[in-house]
């Protein structure tokens, strides 16, 4: 795939060319989605947004990381879903005391959503990723997905977010240390191979 | 343990450091347990994310032209069909409005036609009358002269009067001419009903000719 040539062509309107595109990168900005939104049907729609939006402002790529400048886009439809959703709230993402408050530890999910049978199921472990995730500042949680899942490089990550490399460096440090602590909650839950270690004070 | 450090640390797994640092920290690495452990959790967490299995997009998000927007390439002809159709629209409107107002044009150029054909004479006796008129009035005046010939004061008024009456008479008789031709051209409308037909066919086929362009272009986009 000449993908240089095929942003040329979908530049001068060529929807053939774009749709290329889309099938070379649909799985990317699809998981993207999917790790940032948590829920498959509201991905599969932002996908599709994002890949309109991407057809429609192609002639805005000015060249460096195609795919990067698609991760802006489908990070900025997300980040629109999620305002959106915040705006029209349906079911709260997070677990409420009896005060009302938003409870700060992600174990809770552990304690009483998860069985030790489901916990042998395979998919467990992904679950609890995906909500450590979601217990992640947005912004951490985008340079994480970006980083760690779709394997973007530091000045990728940087383009995509339009932030320097010291503040993705920063916020992956950081988002990282999260999740460790997060996933020390499903400690059982993680193959032996990356049992995190315990006892140290940081 | 400082936010520095972490960072060095999330950094060094990603090679992301400059080599003097990165042989810095190995260096810490080994005599520091504590920034080793958080080194290994790290490293476990980055590697949990990236086991993470990539899910497959449930279905294509190719785009279609409708979600695009994007319109079916239309033939070359197809601006001068439109151009063709709309001023034949535009001019069989203007025809209606242009004969719907031949009436009101026609009876604002009636008294202009009075007034130039049948208004002279009027003018001319008008003018005239006056002065002839004078000498009938001068005796009331001057008794002496009326009593001594009343007869001349007489007969110059009954000649103005002749000679008034006949150009008034002329006067009428053109402009009742006028307002029979105004009739009849009021009646007769300014564009032919026969034209306006062939616009209103020529638009119609102009735009059944329109229809079929976008179709069968349409048809061919697919």
């Amino acid at each position: 795939m000449n993908e240089r040539a095929l942003i040329h062509d979908a530049q001068q309107g060529n929807l053939d060319a774009f749709n290329v595109l889309v099938l070379h990168y649909q799985d990317s900005v699809f998981n993207t989605a999917l790790r940032i939104l948590g829920d498959e049907d509201l991905a599969a729609d932002v996908t599709q947004e994002a890949f309109l939006s991407a057809f429609k402002s192609i002639s805005s790529f000015r060249g460096g990381s195609f795919k990067a400048w698609l991760m802006r886009t489908v990070t900025n439809a997300c980040y629109d879903e999620l305002r959106r959703q915040k705006r029209r709230p349906t079911t709260p993402l997070e677990p409420e005391t009896d005060d009302g408050e938003e409870m700060d530890s992600p174990r809770w999910l552990a304690d009483t959503a998860l069985t030790p049978d489901q916990q042998a199921e395979a998919d467990e472990l992904e679950h609890a990723i995906q909500h450590c995730l979601d217990n992640l500042p947005l912004d951490f949680k985008t340079v994480v997905v970006m980083a760690d899942i779709q394997g973007m490089d530091y000045t990728e990550v940087a383009s995509a977010m339009r932030v320097p490399i010291g503040t993705v460096k920063s916020r992956l440090a950081r988002a990282r240390l999260r999740l460790r602590e997060c996933l020390r909650g499903f400690e059982e839950l993680l193959p032996a191979s990356y049992r995190l270690e315990e006892g140290v004070n940081t | 343990m400082k936010q520095r450090d972490i960072e060095l640390l999330s950094a060094y797994l990603d090679g992301e450091l400059e080599p003097s640092d990165s042989a810095r920290l190995e260096a810490r690495l080994k005599s520091d347990p504590e920034l080793a452990s958080v080194m290994n959790d790290l490293r476990a967490t980055r590697a949990l994310l990236r086991k993470l299995p990539q899910r497959r997009a449930p279905r294509n998000f190719t785009l279609t032209r409708k979600m695009v927007g994007q319109n079916p390439p239309l033939p070359r002809l197809y601006p001068v069909f439109r151009l063709a159709t709309a001023l034949a629209m535009l001019l069989f409107f203007f025809s209606f409005g242009l004969n719907a107002l031949a009436p009101q044009l026609t009876s604002s150029q009636a008294p202009a036609f009075g007034m130039g054909g049948g208004g002279e004479p009027d003018t001319f006796a008008a003018q005239e009358a006056p002065a002839e008129a004078f000498p009938t009035e001068a005796p009331a005046e001057e008794p002496s002269i009326a009593l001594a010939a009343p007869s001349p004061t007489a007969i110059p008024t009954d000649e103005a009067a002749r000679e008034v009456e006949p150009p008034l008479a002329k006067g009428e008789a053109e402009s009742a001419v006028a307002a029979d031709q105004t009739t009849s051209l009021s009646e007769t409308p300014i564009i032919p009903t026969s034209w306006q037909i062939g616009l209103i066919l020529l638009a119609l086929c102009g735009m059944i000719a329109m229809i079929w362009m976008r179709r069968s272009a349409a048809r061919r986009w697919q």
